[in-house]
């Protein structure tokens, strides 16, 4: 039995710029099941990342409905939908975004932070996934003495920390020279292989055929799956 | 948590160092100024409070009326102390007493010292602490003497016992020390280092007796139950009662709490005094705080920018509002802690200095729990006030905008970084304002023509033996050729002193209200004293010649009417004729109107002597010639002088301090501003980089630059002036108002202000504007 994460239906964005109604997102369906590796693709402007920061509870629809683990996000109250996405989603971004005054043991810590996590169990949560990312010797550095694809693997430890059941991902490898960026994707196929569900916005075909499924967005609308 | 907040906030502190100490040395110069402040408000506020009961202690003024005016004098008759013991209800304790500085002798030590003759009751008014003798005993024989602890050790050496020993005051009279008391704190307004039986004043002096003369401070203990109220009604009856006058004169109770802050009297009643300068520098204090934290906050929200994307950063990973607007308000807190921790080491640095500015013994005390508390409520305050706007600023930013990289619009924030800087250089131009007038009315009075001649002019005390061999001495001094000549008076040139009225004369006026002065002066003392004859004679040498003689003042003369008022003659229990006219001379209060002043030719009881000093000889010689002549002709009193220019000097210690704190607080509150319009031109600068360069690119020059990021600040200094013009104008011509004597406020001290102002801000502003307008545009380009 596997579960339905994400379900969009007849979802909706707009933003009113001067007078004017802009639709950002025009009547998305879509669904995300547990254990899916999606690649949403389109050219600049086409709404990628503002679905993803919908989903992501960032932002939210202006329309429809949007159901996370069956819970309707649309007409719930901004403290459980604080808890929800604290819980359920891990955030990856182009520009990586670590805090420049904290380590990399420290960027990792902070969604634990969050979360009220007693220090002795973020101490071995943080220790297991600088472990399993292989950065170890590196934990005391900070974001400025690393290589791009370094902080992005910070970026995407200090995702996974809280045992997200979905990771959002927003062009992961856009910074990244495309040697980095193969093993940035080579590590999301692993964690999606562990059981992860992600969704990446990417530019790149090569990046999106690690994917199990490909959503094509232009000008806000779904256009093939 | 808190610990990975601290972590942050100390690591971004030692990232942007330029930043941290803009932000945290702005602060500590604000603790550190408001904590003089409040470390000198704490010792005025504390004057005359380490008295045992001093709630029920009273100090007992009398108000007196002439030319319709109640004036308020600190002396009462001398029978009125125990009148109010025996007659009033409420009163336990009563004492006459009176200030006197004197020489004791014991061997070969001498020294001056100012004490009190009082009754066995001032003993216990002021429950001094004996740690010889016993309260009770101490004044049971008639010849006896308390002394402080201070004294005592002089006299007799230290670890000595002074009980039961003899002491020698003016090398004549002998007392027997029955008490020695602990030294008294420096904040006590009558400050004094022995008493003495009162009887042995003036070898209780008919006159003593009588309640038609003021002369007595008496100081009253009040029952624990008594209504003041009660009591002090009875008490303003009581003159009256006894002397069968009515409408006279009148005594009542003044707590000795307010004697040092609220004694300044108009109409008989108490209008204020010292209070309004403690008010008035804890209103400046709070308002150096206010600027300090205002700094903090444009600080911190200039920076908003590079502290955007970790706000988007921490909402992404879950964390809430005011999660974050904790952790910036303990970031505050933390640089607040910082500065208060600096600030206490530069007040370690700054406090002896002040202390010799105010001329106080004012001390740290960090052991104090009040100063802890106060500093440490300081610095919450500080720290909660200063980081709430940034932390609500701040926390506000929407993680997805800041993450995009989508300019934080920044309008209500730039509006009221504006606003704040505004206020600051208000504050600061209020200052300055105030700094060049409070010094032109000192000046303006120190310049005022006194009718005196205040240079090169020596006074000493005298005593009995110099009194006797006044010709011997006089002709010794000027044998020497340092000293052009000598005078003995009854009273200090530049105060008060004895004083009367009910003056009668022929043909005039009847002066029965005219307060008029008295000087007992030897022949010479108009040309020692530069005074000025107008009309008529001066006294001659002989003192029997001239016995029913009398010079007047200017003003003395005007009251007898029209006319020459030499031969005139003035009734004062004999007759004296007017034989010399004396230009009017400033005493007493520098920035009023002195009463008018009649001079007798009689010097045996004269109390001061003034020596007039020849130009052209160095005063350091002059006083050891002086010196040689006094030695060799009163021996046993040792050689103390003083010059009557200082003496002039002291006379503006409360206007001077006024002015030196304006001054210090005008620069501090122009420092801080500037630390924050610094701060704040760096970020417009770096905000308008890219700007700066397409300008360059597309030709302009740098100069053009320079003026146009400069041009908003100007803009904003202007406003200010604006702004603080018209409060410096009110407080400063409300301040004014308090001196008789007083300047104009000229327009062109707002111009010079305004001038300072914009050239101070200017000069910060234009480093900042000059370096980014000579940066190479190609690399602020680049980086977009």
């Amino acid at each position: 039995m596997v579960n339905t994460l994400v379900k969009l239906s007849n979802a909706t964005r707009a933003v009113n710029s001067g007078s004017k109604e802009v639709i950002l997102l025009d009547g998305i369906d879509m669904t995300v099941k547990e254990g899916e590796f999606i690649s949403l693709m389109g050219p600049s402007g086409s709404g990628k990342s503002t679905l993803l920061n919908c989903i992501g509870m960032l932002d939210s629809f202006t329309g429809g409905g949007y159901t996370f683990l069956g819970e309707p996000v649309h007409s719930m109250k901004e403290k459980h939908r604080s808890r929800l996405y604290k819980d359920y989603i891990g955030f990856v971004f182009q520009a990586y975004h670590l805090i420049d005054e904290l380590t990399v043991k420290e960027n990792i810590e902070t969604p634990l932070l969050y979360k009220n996590v007693k220090s002795s169990e973020r101490k071995a949560l943080v220790a297991d996934i600088l472990d399993r990312f292989n950065i170890v010797g590196k934990k005391d550095l900070f974001p400025s003495q690393l290589s791009g694809g370094q902080q992005q693997l910070v970026g995407i430890a200090r995702a996974l920390i809280s045992e997200p059941k979905l990771i959002l991902a927003d062009e992961p490898t856009g910074n990244l020279n495309s040697k980095q960026g193969e093993e940035i994707m080579e590590l999301f196929s692993e964690l999606n292989k562990e059981g992860v569900t992600i969704l990446q916005a990417t530019h790149s075909e090569s990046n999106a055929s690690y994917g199990s499924r490909i959503i094509n967005l232009l000008d806000g609308k779904m256009v093939s799956e | 948590m808190i610990l990975n907040y601290i972590k942050i906030a100390f690591r971004s502190l030692r990232k942007n160092k330029g930043y941290s100490f803009l932000n945290i040395f702005g602060l500590a110069i604000g603790i550190t100024c408001a904590s003089l402040i409040f470390l000198w408000v704490e010792d005025e506020m504390s004057f005359n409070t380490s008295f045992e009961n001093q709630d029920q202690v009273y100090y007992v003024p009398t108000n007196q009326q002439y030319e319709g005016e109640w004036r308020t004098f600190y002396s009462t008759p001398g029978p009125l102390a125990q009148a109010m013991k025996d007659e009033i209800p409420g009163v336990v304790r009563a004492t006459r007493s009176s200030s006197e500085e004197r020489l004791f002798t014991v061997g070969e030590n001498a020294i001056n010292r100012r004490g009190r003759y009082a009754d066995a009751d001032f003993l216990k008014i002021f429950s001094l602490k004996f740690i010889e003798g016993n309260i009770e005993e101490a004044f049971k024989n008639p010849e006896a003497i308390v002394l402080t602890k201070e004294i005592a050790e002089q006299l007799f050496g230290e670890n000595e016992k002074a009980l039961g020993k003899v002491v020698k005051m003016s090398n004549r009279d002998n007392y027997l020390v029955t008490g020695v008391i602990e030294n008294l704190p420096n904040n006590v307004s009558f400050p004094f280092d022995w008493v003495a039986p009162f009887e042995r004043y003036r070898d209780g002096a008919e006159w003593m007796t009588e309640y038609g003369n003021n002369f007595s401070d008496t100081f009253v203990k009040l029952s624990g139950e008594a209504n003041f109220e009660t009591v002090d009604a009875r008490v303003r009856q009581l003159i009256q009662e006894k002397s069968g006058s009515d409408g006279g004169d009148y005594a009542f109770l003044h707590t000795i709490k307010n004697w040092h802050l609220k004694s300044k009297f108009e109409g008989g009643k108490v209008i204020g005094g010292r209070i309004a300068y403690v008010r008035l520098f804890s209103i400046i204090a709070l308002i150096i705080l206010l600027i300090a934290c205002i700094n903090f906050m444009n600080l911190s929200t200039s920076r908003s920018e590079k502290r955007a994307n970790e706000v988007g950063v921490r909402k992404a990973m879950g964390s809430n509002r005011s999660r974050l607007m904790i952790q910036f308000v303990a970031e505050a807190l933390m640089m607040a802690f910082i500065a208060s921790i600096v600030s206490v080491l530069l007040l370690l640095l700054l406090l002896p200095q002040f202390n010799l500015l105010i001329e106080k013994e004012l001390v740290l005390g960090l052991t104090n729990p009040l100063h802890i508390l106060v500093l440490l409520s300081i610095t919450l305050v500080c720290g909660v006030f200063a980081g709430l706007y940034p932390a609500f600023y701040l926390s506000s930013f929407k993680p997805v905008e800041v993450l995009k990289g989508i300019k934080v619009t920044s309008g209500s924030a730039s509006f009221i970084r504006k606003g704040l800087v505004i206020g600051q250089f208000t504050v600061s131009i209020v200052f300055i304002i105030s700094t060049i007038l409070v010094y032109q009315q000192i000046q303006h009075v120190k310049n005022r023509d006194l009718g005196l001649d205040k240079d090169q002019l020596i006074t000493m005390r005298t005593n009995r033996e110099m009194v006797n061999k006044y010709t011997v001495i006089k002709q010794d001094l000027i044998n020497t050729g340092a000293v052009k000549n000598i005078a003995l008076s009854n009273s200090q040139l530049l105060s008060g002193g004895n004083n009367g009225s009910g003056l009668e004369w022929l043909g005039g006026t009847n002066t029965e209200d005219v307060l008029i002065s008295f000087r007992y002066v030897s022949s010479d003392f108009l040309e020692t004293t530069g005074m000025e004859l107008i009309e008529g004679r001066g006294f001659s040498e002989s003192i029997a010649k001239d016995s029913t003689s009398t010079l007047i003042t200017e003003s003395f003369a005007k009251l007898m009417g029209e006319g020459s008022a030499i031969g005139k003659q003035i009734t004062r229990e004999t007759n004296y004729t007017v034989i010399g006219v004396v230009k009017d001379f400033l005493y007493g209060d520098m920035y009023g109107t002195s009463d008018p002043v009649m001079f007798f030719n009689y010097h045996n009881y004269a109390r001061y002597l003034y020596i007039k000093t020849n130009s052209e000889v160095a005063a350091s010689d002059a006083l050891s010639q002086i010196e040689t002549v006094m030695k060799k002709n009163n021996p046993a009193f040792p050689f103390e002088y003083t010059f009557v220019d200082k003496q002039f000097d002291a006379r503006f210690k409360n206007e001077q301090l006024v002015g030196k704190l304006s001054q210090i607080f005008a620069l501090l509150a122009i420092l801080i501003s500037c630390l924050g319009l610094f701060g704040l031109s760096a970020y417009t600068a770096e905000q308008r980089r890219k700007e700066i360069g397409v300008r360059k690119v597309l030709g302009a020059s740098v100069t053009s630059i320079v003026k146009l990021l400069s041009k908003d600040f100007l803009k904003l200094v202007l406003i200010s002036i604006a702004i603080a013009v018209p409060i410096a104008w009110l407080t400063m011509s409300d301040w004014l108002q308090d001196f008789a004597y007083r300047i104009e406020i000229n327009w062109w001290i707002f111009i010079i202000a305004g001038f300072v102002a914009i050239l101070i801000a200017l000069a910060t502003v234009s480093f900042q504007a000059i370096k980014s307008a000579i940066a190479n545009p190609v690399d602020s380009l680049k980086t977009e």
